[in-house]
């Protein structure tokens, strides 16, 4: 008995050693501790034995079946393995063939700078606020102590719907029906589309332009300068040079342009700032008291400033777009570049 | 405004360069937005003497100079016949660029070398004619460049003016500011008027019919005047600052307006019928005709300067052709008036008539300087056209204007300003632009009242001086600071997060976004063969549109979004997705006759991918658009919307088209664009488009999504092939399996449409899955064929359905 089982044991060994697939050593297995298997029919033999030789064989049969379980199983994951690195040998893609695509979109050039602006005035506390693009004549002017017959009309040539309805000209409207709706304070940025009637290389009858403005008590035109110093630094960058100087706007008092060191040149003097080293970049102030007085405000209380910028202007310094057409014919070859 | 370096040191004294005064007044407020030297690039043109002229051996009318310009003896052939040895001439050496771009080159003149051209006035750009070369002075050095010699160099600056600004409209104004700026006094030009023969009076006589409108009239009369071209340094001085000479009576009037600010006017005094002006609004209908020809039908309203029978002159606008100085003018009557700004604005717009009187007169002249500037035209004609000044002078000024007085709080003005400054300190600075300032008296302590000259018509408020102070004190010098705002905030409108929420979706979709005029043409929209009725036929005009192109607002995207993809094709750009989100607009009632309505169009032709060996140009189709629809109807939490093939838009394809609905409400349209108006976009390619009302659509928003615990228990798939009726919508099928779910079904999608062999004709297949699970347990087989049976049974039942 127990030679038949060593036998067994070296029969089924090399069997295993044998099998060159899974399947084969899984016919194996069945032949040898399958319910038909050789060990299992010794086991089956087991009840012809005598009570004394039962535990002896029984434990010699025990120790045979864990050894061809170990054989089986080490058998069954050098054969796994061989066939994994097979399949690996075997499967090659040409990794350098284009990744399956989808097309590209891409904001507007001047959508994303609005979101760029509005974003951060977010933080300083500004909240958007928009106006109608056709726009009574009271709020686009009069309002905003730009009376008829007044010269400061030839400021901005305009659109007529009637004569009293304009298309705006400026977002600046969104400030009297802001103040008309809310109590102060107020901060808000407006973004926006206007419109005058201009049409060359550097206008467009139609462009976009951001309004800020905030109302409070004891605002100062220092605080003025320190908002659009902050911005300004953040949007084009840190230590960039700015400068106030004085201008006109009917709606405030002091008023002010600013420049900023041209951001082609470095402030040395280039095409794109005229030689003089300095970029116009927007328009501001203190909110005129005639413009409080429009909407009911007091100005003995309160003041405020306001400021406002084309859009276009900052998409063209911050790209390097040098044609304003570029932006509304709409060329995908140019919009996808964004 | 054109001033010039030179001009300028008449007036003031001053160290700073061209570019440094530049520089000043910028910040000061008078942005210098040119420059130009006068004199540029004329270095080699250098003062040469004449040694001797010979005449040319081959050429009877040129001659053969030997020209000594200081460093060298050259030799120069000459056509003029004004020049003789010894004289002292403008010789432009070779490589000079002359105004014209007219180069010199060293050249050979029938066989005589010529180094150099000798110029005449007009080469040199000095004067518009020329009779032979110029002949300089015998004190002129010889080689020198020939406008230093002449002293003509100088710089023009151009000044961009802001409208406020009046008084900066002339040389005097600005030299005033240059003297604020640097701390020196301002000088006047001196005027000494040698008077004589009768009294103006006795010869005629002004009256105002409308004070109203003009205030003052002076007038000043010269006699036997000789009219003739100006003097050079006149005509020079005139071009520096870009005004063209007309003859030395009119040149005056202009001078004395860029040098004091103050238009005049000149009248041929035999013209004026029965010797007498009458300022009057014109009678309606009237005509006349300017001096530029241009000829006018008059209205009540536009102010006049008339003799004793018609008008002679728009007020402050333009004289008249029928008293206007000619050849044989020989006694003039010289006009200085203030006329109110806002009449002459209006008469200057209605008639389209522009002028340099104009521009100043409607922003504000100064009426204190009526007199200086007539007393200094008179004087100078007298100078210039050698004329008799007439004794006396007509000023007629029946109610004397007020002047401003402002009570100023320098606390106040600190305040705003930021900036700590004393009263002091406000006093200097106003007092350098020619401000009377006097401390509050003791009723107003810490307040200085201010008397503003006439000269300034902007200052009217104490804001206005606060304006003045910050300017002088330097906006620069104002510290920055930040804001101490309150910490309140309004909360962003959440229409806002929507379009920015679509318009990342679209990008990530492969779109791109456009965006388009929103004027166009009046046909746009009758383009997409919209019904008669349809109100996108009823655009809001412009009146005044730059071209026919952009006369209305548009009412709809559509059409720019075809256009912008029938440029894209053009270029040969074929595979397109673009979007774009802005408003169109109405016609309605209410204070701006309008409507706005904010739309999102996309459109997409073309593949569906970009070209690749993975994705063989697949082209896009309607289920393309329908599916980003579905995805942003998704993302907004828009519920309950459906597709209905009734009633799209007739520019569609009535079988590729859907409505998308919500309710009664219609949200929009998506489909393929009609043949026809794919031709009639010049579409070459069939294009698929979806427009959407978003105000409409984002009032159905929810944004809020009900949540469900997912179960933590396998869930189990079925599918059913049903043979339908090809009639039968598959959104019947949908509804019908969705509405027999029964407990444990999720949900059911369709995974395949087939039509063909095996299947008979008039009938489709569609597979179903639909997809069960439960919270609470691991499903059983029975369980789940008893729930699918029972719906596939709903479907046989009600769709007459089939299961294959």
């Amino acid at each position: 008995m127990k030679d038949l089982l060593q036998k067994l044991e070296k029969d089924a060994l090399a069997a295993i050693s044998r099998a060159e697939s899974a399947a084969v050593l899984q016919d194996v297995r069945v032949s040898f501790l399958g319910k038909k298997g050789a060990v299992t029919e010794i086991m089956k033999g087991m009840r012809d034995l005598t009570p004394e030789e039962r535990p002896a064989i029984g434990a010699l049969v025990n120790s045979l079946k864990e050894v061809l379980e170990k054989a089986f199983t080490e058998r069954g994951g050098a054969l796994q393995q061989a066939a994994v690195a097979e399949r690996l040998a075997s499967e090659k893609l040409d990794i350098t063939l284009p990744g399956r695509g989808s097309f590209t979109g891409s904001k507007h050039p001047v959508t994303l700078v609005t979101e760029e602006i509005v974003e951060l005035f977010g933080g300083l506390g500004f909240s958007v606020e928009e106006g109608p693009e056709i726009e009574q004549d009271v709020y686009n002017f009069e309002a905003l102590n730009i009376p008829k017959d007044h010269p400061a009309r030839d400021m901005q040539d305009t659109f007529y719907v009637s004569d009293d309805v304009v298309l705006r000209t400026h977002t600046s409207p969104v400030q009297i029906r802001s103040m008309l709706k809310q109590k102060p304070p107020l901060r808000v940025i407006a973004p926006g589309t206007v419109y005058r009637r201009d049409s060359d290389l550097t206008h467009s009858p139609m462009f976009h332009q951001i309004e800020g403005f905030l109302v409070d008590r004891n605002v100062t035109f220092g605080d003025l300068k320190g908002i659009l110093t902050h911005f300004l630094n953040n949007y084009f960058g840190k230590g960039l040079e700015v400068r106030f100087r004085p201008s006109f706007f009917p709606f405030t008092e002091p008023s002010a342009e600013v420049d900023i060191a041209c951001v082609i040149c470095s402030g040395k003097g280039c095409r794109v700032c005229s030689g003089t080293g300095w970029l116009e970049i927007l328009g501001c102030g203190m909110i005129d008291p005639e413009v409080f007085k429009s909407v009911d405000y007091d100005a003995e209380q309160l003041s405020g400033f306001a400021f406002g910028m084309g859009l276009e202007r900052i998409a063209m310094l911050k790209y390097g777009v040098s044609d304003l057409r570029l932006f509304f014919e709409n060329d995908l070859r140019f919009l996808q570049q964004f | 405004m054109i001033v010039t370096y030179n001009w300028l040191k008449e007036f003031v004294d001053f160290d700073y360069s061209p570019q440094e005064l530049a520089d000043r007044l910028t910040m000061a407020g008078l942005e210098v937005e040119g420059m130009t030297s006068i004199g540029e690039g004329l270095d080699s043109v250098v003062v040469a003497r004449l040694d001797a002229v010979e005449r040319h051996p081959d050429a009877d009318r040129l001659t053969v100079c030997r020209v000594d310009k200081g460093d060298e003896v050259v030799q120069v052939v000459c056509g003029a016949t004004n020049h003789k040895a010894g004289d002292l001439v403008a010789l432009a050496q070779p490589g000079s660029l002359l105004p014209g771009d007219f180069k010199i080159k060293k050249s050979k003149i029938r066989g005589q070398v010529s180094l150099g051209m000798l110029c005449s006035e007009k080469e040199l750009g000095l004067s518009g004619e020329a009779d032979g070369i110029l002949i300089l002075d015998a004190s002129c050095q010889v080689g020198v460049p020939v406008f230093e010699a002449l002293q003509l160099k100088d710089t023009a600056l151009e000044i961009g003016l802001t409208p406020n600004r009046p008084d900066c409209l002339s040389v005097v104004g600005i030299a005033r500011e240059v003297a604020a700026m640097c701390g020196q006094s301002l000088r006047l030009p001196a005027v000494e008027i040698s008077a004589g023969g009768a009294d103006i009076s006795t010869a005629c006589r002004v009256e105002i019919d409308d004070p109203q409108g003009c205030p003052r009239y002076a007038a000043r009369m010269v006699r036997n005047v000789k009219i003739g071209p100006s003097p050079d340094w006149m005509v020079q001085r005139l071009e520096s600052v870009g005004m063209r000479s007309i003859n030395n009576v009119v040149d005056v009037t202009n001078y004395v307006m860029m040098e004091l600010g103050h238009p005049l006017h000149a009248f041929d005094f035999r013209e004026l019928g029965e010797a007498r002006i009458v300022v009057r609004r014109a009678s309606e209908g009237e005509s006349f005709i300017a001096l530029d020809d241009s000829e006018h039908k008059l209205n009540s309203e536009d102010l006049m300067i008339c003799d004793g029978e018609r008008p002679v002159a728009m007020a402050g606008v333009m004289g008249g052709q029928n008293s206007e100085v000619r050849e044989d003018t020989a006694t003039v009557l010289l006009e200085a008036a203030y006329f109110n700004p806002v009449s002459i604005r209006r008469t200057s717009k209605r008639h389209g008539l522009h002028t340099e009187s104009s521009h100043r007169f409607e922003r504000g002249a100064d009426v204190d300087m009526v007199p200086v500037a007539l007393e200094r035209a008179a004087a100078l004609i007298a100078e210039l056209a050698g004329g008799e000044i007439a004794a006396g002078q007509i000023d007629n000024y029946p109610a004397v204007l007020q002047k401003v007085n402002i009570r100023l709080s320098a606390e106040k003005a600190g305040k705003l300003l930021g900036i700590q400054i004393d009263q002091d300190r406000i006093r200097t600075l106003l007092e350098g632009i020619g401000l009377a300032v006097a401390p509050g008296k003791s009723d107003a302590p810490g307040f200085l009242d201010v008397a503003v000259p006439s000269f300034r018509p902007d200052l009217e408020r104490e804001v206005d001086l606060i304006e003045e102070v910050a300017r002088l004190y330097g906006y620069d010098n104002i510290p920055v600071t930040m804001p101490e705002a309150s910490l309140e905030s309004q909360p962003a409108r959440v229409e806002l997060k929507y379009e920015g929420q679509i318009r990342n979706l679209l990008v990530g979709c492969g779109f791109s976004e456009a965006i388009n005029y929103s004027f166009v043409a009046p046909d746009a929209a009758a383009k997409l063969q919209l019904d008669a009725d349809d109100p996108r036929l009823d655009a809001v005009r412009v009146l005044n549109p730059l071209t026919e192109d952009q006369a209305v607002m548009r009412t709809s995207l559509v059409p720019s979004m075809l256009e912008t993809l029938a440029r894209n094709l053009a270029y040969r750009t074929t595979d397109l997705h673009l979007f774009e989100m802005r408003p169109v607009f109405f016609t309605a009632t209410g204070e701006t006759a309008s409507r706005q309505e904010l739309h999102l169009v996309a459109a997409i032709t073309g593949t569906r991918a970009p070209l690749s060996w993975s994705q063989p140009g697949e082209a896009v189709d309607f289920f393309d658009l329908k599916g980003v629809i579905e995805k942003l109807l998704a993302v907004l939490g828009v519920k309950d919307v459906h597709f209905s093939a009734e009633k799209t838009e007739p520019y569609l394809h009535p079988g590729k088209s859907a409505r998308v609905g919500r309710g009664e409400v219609t949200l929009g349209v998506v489909g393929e664009v009609h043949p026809h108006v794919q031709q009639e976009f010049d579409l070459d390619q069939p294009v698929y488009v979806f427009d959407l009302n978003l105000d409409k659509l984002f009032k159905g928003s929810g944004q809020h999504k009900a949540f469900y615990i997912p179960s933590k228990f396998p869930a189990v798939e079925r599918d059913s092939a049903l043979l339908i009726d090809e009639a039968v919508e598959a959104v019947r099928v949908l509804d019908i399996a969705r509405k027999n779910l029964g407990k444990f079904g999720q949900d059911a999608v369709i995974f395949d449409v087939y039509r063909g062999k095996g299947i008979p004709e008039g009938k489709k297949s569609l597979a179903l899955r639909v997809r069960y699970e439960s919270a609470e347990k691991t499903l059983t087989e029975e369980e789940i064929t008893k729930a699918h049976g029972r719906l596939v049974r709903s479907l046989c039942h009600q769709l007459g359905a089939e299961i294959r």
